[in-house]
């Protein structure tokens, strides 16, 4: 059995990683050059965060995990996708972080 | 008189539950794959080699990842250097690959090739 120790994740981890699997699932039901798109933005978002923003920074971690439900929300409902309020978003996000 | 002893046997005979329900357990798992392919009109429950040979091709087309490290056995983030963000990136092609949607408590735990691969394979609908 290569059952190993599971790799241990804290609360917070947990709830990073859904919100990623979510956008990541909500992506798929765009169309293919959409999906790619969103999945470049959203990849590269939590990528970033995740080497900016010490680990246990939780209130910035939680304040990012409100607004990141907030946008994949938003993403849900869009049928047509707005990917550019998404992207305004996301580089606004990027915009205040990085000043 | 007969009735007396009737209660009075049964009130001491302890039928080995433990037994009955070990066995109702285990079976029930065998079992499962077995009469899902009886009572199924197309056979389409996968082979072991198959989910390995799948999986593997996933993993190993991963960007981040050299092809010729992946094994059936390895780990995603101590062997293969990816980190949580990846490793869910993985979890969610396998998804795709097998037409599943596995629930995050789940997908949280599934951080190797070899628990990929159990857990596809043991998934009544992956296909």
């Amino acid at each position: 059995m290569g059952a190993s120790r599971p790799q241990k994740l804290s609360g917070i981890q947990k709830q990073v990683l859904s919100l990623y699997r979510g956008f990541l699932r909500t992506a798929r039901a765009k169309t293919l050059e959409n999906r790619a798109h969103i999945e470049s933005l959203v990849s590269a978002e939590f990528r970033k965060n995740s080497e900016l923003i010490d680990r246990k920074n939780f209130l910035h971690i939680e304040y990012l995990l409100r607004r990141g439900k907030k946008q994949l929300d938003q993403l849900k409902t869009v049928d047509s996708v707005r990917l550019s309020s998404t992207n305004v978003e996301l580089s606004d996000t990027k915009q205040q972080s990085s000043g | 008189m007969a009735s007396a002893l009737r209660s009075a046997i049964l009130g001491h005979v302890r039928v080995p539950v433990v037994t009955t329900g070990s066995k109702l357990l285990t079976p029930l798992w065998i079992n499962r794959s077995t009469s899902v392919r009886s009572m199924s009109s197309h056979d389409d429950h996968l082979e072991k080699t198959q989910v390995i040979d799948r999986i593997l091709d996933i993993v190993k087309s991963f960007p981040k990842v050299d092809p010729s490290q992946v094994t059936p056995e390895v780990h995603f983030q101590k062997d293969l250097g990816l980190d949580s963000l990846d490793n869910v990136e993985i979890v969610m092609a396998i998804e795709e690959e097998f037409k599943l949607e596995i629930p995050d408590k789940e997908a949280d735990k599934i951080d190797s090739c070899a628990l990929a691969i159990e857990y596809v394979y043991n998934h009544p609908l992956a296909s």
